[in-house]
């Protein structure tokens, strides 16, 4: 080391350290306890909190996509339909719309949602009709397959 | 930058911008740059050649061109809503700080940090949004006329 005495030591002092540790400490405020002012407690906590909310962004869809079932499921339960039944249904009549959009349906646009259900119950009736009868009678008008190629 | 570490904000238009006439949010534009520093090539060149025609293009933004002794070669985008943005240009090509540019002149004033969902609306139920009562039979919920016992 070159730096051998004391006048030359002095020469390089570290002068922003207050903000080297506020930027630590900036994302640690809303934490419980002394990790949200210490230092030495706040950069684990605050490593940690990084590592968790990068491994929670895959969780996330996970989560969300439960939720919209859930929701799903019980509008369909307030017309007497299971989810399983109602979505299959509605996949069989090709109406392709994914969990959140049926979801927000059923909050804010109710008598839409009654409308699909209505659909599934429909399809459903007409798929029991098709396996359970002998093949006298012509098929159901919701069983029917439009291509759009 | 957590979610709830960092600020967050929702997607919002300032004060319903668009729905009637368009107003560009971006007030004005000061180039700060030297005349005789190295990075600020590229500010020198968009001067001369095109400062002229961004500034006919956008009408509506004041565009300042101060020449002085200054560290780096700045563009402070100042807005309606007091947002002031600084963008260093120091060793950019005149091309690219045309597009900074442009892409200052579209922005709002808004913060950039997370939003939280990339839609929004004032009025999002047409129908009226589910409530328990909703699809239950309507005795539950109206009142007739109270009947004498026969």
């Amino acid at each position: 080391m070159v730096l051998l005495s004391a006048p030359r030591w002095l020469r390089s002092r570290l002068t922003d350290r207050f903000w080297r540790v506020q930027e630590v400490l900036k994302y640690a405020r809303h934490f419980r306890g002394r990790k949200n002012r210490c230092y030495k407690l706040a950069v684990r906590s605050v490593r940690r909190a990084f590592v968790k909310s990068t491994k929670a962004r895959r969780e996330k869809k996970r989560f969300l996509r439960a939720l919209w079932i859930t929701r799903i499921e019980a509008a369909s339960l307030e017309h007497g339909l299971k989810y399983p039944a109602f979505i299959s249904n509605l996949l069989k009549s090709q109406v392709e719309l994914n969990r959140k959009m049926i979801a927000d349906l059923a909050i804010y646009e109710p008598k839409t949602f009654k409308s699909l259900a209505a659909l599934a119950q429909r399809r459903r009736q007409e798929g029991f009709l098709a396996a359970l009868g002998d093949g006298k009678e012509p098929d159901g008008i919701f069983s029917r397959i439009v291509h759009h190629y | 930058m957590t979610g709830r570490g960092s600020p967050s904000r929702f997607l919002a238009a300032v004060l319903h911008n668009g729905v009637g006439r368009y107003v560009r949010q971006l007030q004005r534009l000061q180039l700060l740059f030297s005349p005789t520093a190295a990075d600020a090539r590229g500010a020198r060149q968009f001067v001369e050649e095109a400062a002229l025609d961004f500034a006919r293009q956008h009408p509506d933004v004041v565009l300042y061109i101060n020449p002085r002794s200054c560290p780096a070669p700045l563009l402070l985008a100042e807005y309606l809503n007091g947002t002031v943005r600084e963008e260093l240009i120091a060793s950019k090509t005149s091309e690219e700080i045309v597009q900074l540019a442009t892409k200052l002149a579209g922005q709002s004033g808004l913060d950039i940090i997370r939003i939280r969902k990339p839609f929004h609306t004032n009025n999002p139920s047409i129908q009226g949004q589910w409530h328990p009562l909703t699809n239950k039979p309507s005795a539950l919920t109206v009142h007739g006329p109270r009947l004498q016992p026969q």
